[in-house]
C-alpha cells in the first residue's frame, strides 16, 4: 500500500469517531456505571447480590424469567419450524407474500401488538367470548394478568425470529439428500426425523438461542400481560430502581441480566460460525 | 426446493394448514385493533355497535395526545438524520479503514441491540439523572439515537461492501473532488441502504416504549409513553386509534422499503 492510500484509510477511520464518542458517553459509559453501582451502593461489597439470591420473591422472579424464555423458545420453534419448512418449498411468489407478512409484523409496533392482546386475551375479550358461546368453557379463561398471557404475546411477538433464520438453514441444505429418501420410500414423518431434522439441527439452535435471549430480557410485553403476582426480570430492575429508588440491588439484577444475555450471545455466535 | 411438496402426499395440506393458522394468528390481532379504533364503544365491543371517527378526533384533539403525537414525529425525523450521519460516517470507516480493532469497533456498534434495552434505559436514566437531561427533548433524542445508530451502520455497511470503490477512483481521476465524489458516485450507489437505515432508524425511535418510559416527565411524553401510561389505568379505544396510527406508520416506510428494494433488484438485472 503507497503512502496516499494509508493516509486516506486513516482519513476514513477517523469518520467513526463521532459515532464512537457518542456510544461511549451515552451508553458504554452509562452500562458501566450501573454496573459498578451493584457493588458500591449503598456500599462496598455484594450484599446486593446475597439479597437477590436469598430473598423468595427473587428467587422467584429469576425463575420465572428462565421458565417464560424456555417456554416460549419451544413454542416459536414448534410453531415456526413447519413453517420455515413449508416457506423453502413454496413457488417464489408466495415465498414473497409470506415473508412479507412476517416482516411486517415483525417492525409492526410492539406496544401496539401487546395491546392488541391485551384486548384480545381479557376476561370479556373475544376470545373467551367465542369460546363462551361455542360451549367448550362455563366461565372466562384467565388467559391475561398471568404468565399464560406473557408466553401467548411473546410466542406472537417472537415467531418471525425464529422463522427468518430457521428457513435461511433450511434454504441452504442440499435437496437431493431429502430427494434420495423419498425416492428410497421413506414416508414425510421419516424424512422429517432421519434427514431434514438432524441437519437443520444448528439453524435450529441458532434461533432457539436467538430468541431465548430476547426473552430474557424482554420488558414491554411481559409487564402489560403479565400479572404484578408474576414479574419478570427485566420488570423487576425497572421497579427496583423507578419505584423503590433501590439502585444497588436494581444494578445487580442487571449485572445478572446482562452476564445471561452476553454469555448466551457468545454461544449463539459459535453455533453460526460452526454454520458457516 | 428440500422437497417437492407433491412427494409429501397428504402431509403437504397439514403444512398449508398451519401456514394459514399462524399468518391469521400474526395478522388477526393487529387487524382487530384497527377495526375496533373506529368502533364506537367505550369498553370496545366487537363487533362494535357503530361506527365513529370519535376516537381520532380525541387523539388529535385532546393536548396531551396531540402534543404526544407531535414530539414523537419530531424526535422520530431528528433522530433519524443524526443516525444516518453518525452510522454512516463509522460504516464508512468499518468497510473502508483498515485499522486494527475493527472486529471489536463492530462488536461495539451492535453491542446496544444486544444489551437487554431496559439495561440501556435504566443506565440511561441514572446519567441523566446526575447531568440533568431527564425530561428533555436532548435526552430523548440522546435515548433513541443509542437504539437507532446500530441500525443505520448495519445497513450501510452492507451497502457499502457491495459498492466498488474503484467508481469513486474513476470520478476522481475525471477531476471529481471528494465532495463531489461523494455526492454524485458514492451516495447514489448506496441509496438503497441509506433508505434502509432511515426508514428502520424512523421506526426504532417511533416505536421506541422503554428508554422512553423512563426519559419521560409529565410534560414531555412521547406517543408511545402516553399509551403506556393510559394502558396502566385504562383500555380507552383511543390507544387503539393511536396503535392504528403507529402501525399504519410503520406499514406505510415498509412498503416504501419494499419497492424500493425492488426497483433495485430491477435495475441490477437490466
Amino acid at each position: 500500500m503507497n503512502a496516499a492510500a494509508t493516509s486516506g484509510t486513516f482519513r476514513e477511520a477517523r469518520a467513526a469517531w463521532p459515532a464512537i464518542a457518542f456510544l461511549f458517553v451515552f451508553f458504554a459509559l452509562p452500562v458501566g456505571a450501573l454496573m459498578l453501582r451493584s457493588v458500591t451502593d449503598p456500599q462496598w461489597g455484594l450484599q446486593n447480590f446475597s439479597d437477590l439470591l436469598a430473598t423468595g420473591t427473587y428467587a422467584r422472579v429469576l425463575f420465572n424469567t428462565f421458565l417464560v424464555a424456555a417456554v416460549v423458545t419451544l413454542m416459536s420453534l414448534l410453531i415456526g419450524y413447519p413453517l420455515a419448512w413449508l416457506l423453502v418449498m413454496l413457488p417464489a411468489r408466495w415465498q414473497q407474500v409470506l415473508l412479507a407478512i412476517l416482516l411486517m409484523s415483525m417492525w409492526t409496533s410492539l406496544l401496539a401488538r401487546t395491546y392488541a392482546w391485551l384486548v384480545l386475551l381479557q376476561k370479556t375479550g373475544v376470545i373467551n367470548r367465542i369460546l363462551l358461546s361455542v360451549g367448550v368453557i362455563d366461565a372466562p379463561l384467565p388467559l391475561v394478568n398471568n404468565l399464560t398471557g406473557v408466553v401467548i404475546g411473546m410466542t406472537y411477538i417472537m415467531l418471525p425470529f425464529v422463522v427468518l433464520p430457521l428457513r435461511a438453514t433450511l434454504a441452504t441444505l442440499d435437496p437431493a439428500l431429502m430427494h434420495a429418501g423419498a425416492v428410497c420410500g421413506a414416508s414425510p414423518w421419516r424424512l422429517f426425523r432421519s434427514v431434514l431434522l438432524p441437519l437443520s439441527l444448528p439453524g435450529i439452535g441458532a434461533a432457539g438461542l436467538m430468541v431465548f435471549v430476547m426473552s430474557l430480557g424482554y420488558y414491554v410485553t411481559p409487564a402489560l400481560l403479565g400479572g404484578t403476582g408474576n414479574m419478570m426480570l427485566a420488570e423487576l430492575i425497572a421497579q427496583t430502581v423507578q419505584s423503590f429508588l433501590n439502585w444497588g440491588l436494581g444494578a445487580a439484577a442487571a449485572l445478572v441480566l446482562l452476564c445471561a444475555t452476553l454469555a448466551l450471545y457468545a454461544l449463539h455466535m459459535r453455533y453460526l460460525d460452526e454454520d458457516a | 426446493m428440500i422437497l417437492t411438496r407433491n412427494r409429501l402426499g397428504l402431509f403437504r395440506f397439514v403444512l398449508y394448514g398451519h401456514a394459514v393458522l399462524v399468518m391469521a394468528f400474526l395478522l388477526l390481532p393487529i387487524i382487530f385493533i384497527a377495526l375496533l379504533s373506529f368502533g364506537s364503544s367505550r369498553w370496545m365491543m366487537f363487533p362494535p355497535p357503530e361506527w365513529t371517527l370519535r376516537w381520532y378526533e380525541e387523539l388529535a384533539t385532546d393536548p396531551r395526545w396531540a402534543e404526544a403525537m407531535w414530539l414523537s414525529l419530531r424526535l422520530a425525523l431528528i433522530v433519524t438524520v443524526l443516525s444516518v450521519l453518525l452510522g454512516g460516517a463509522a460504516a464508512f470507516a468499518l468497510v473502508r479503514g483498515r485499522f486494527a480493532g475493527r472486529r471489536v469497533l463492530k462488536a461495539f456498534f451492535v453491542a446496544p441491540m444486544i444489551v437487554p434495552v431496559v439495561i440501556v434505559a435504566i443506565a440511561l436514566y441514572a446519567f441523566s439523572l446526575k447531568v440533568g437531561l431527564n425530561g428533555t427533548f436532548a435526552g430523548f433524542v440522546a435515548g433513541h439515537l443509542i437504539i437507532a445508530v446500530p441500525f443505520s451502520v448495519i445497513c450501510i455497511s452492507n451497502s457499502l461492501r457491495g459498492f466498488d470503490p474503484a467508481l469513486e477512483q474513476a470520478a476522481a481521476i475525471c477531476g471529481a473532488g471528494r465532495l463531489e465524489t461523494l455526492r454524485r458516485v458514492t451516495i447514489p450507489s448506496i441509496a438503497p441502504g441509506l433508505l434502509a437505515a432511515a426508514v428502520f432508524s424512523f421506526l426504532a425511535s417511533w416505536d421506541e416504549v422503554v428508554v422512553s418510559i423512563f426519559m419521560a416527565s409529565p410534560q414531555l411524553q412521547t406517543l408511545p409513553v402516553r399509551m403506556w401510561t393510559s394502558l396502566r389505568s385504562d383500555l380507552t379505544p383511543v390507544i387503539a386509534a393511536a396503535s392504528t396510527l403507529l402501525v399504519l406508520a410503520s406499514l406505510i416506510l415498509m412498503a416504501l422499503l419494499g419497492l424500493s428494494a425492488t426497483r433495485a433488484g430491477r435495475s441490477k438485472m437490466q
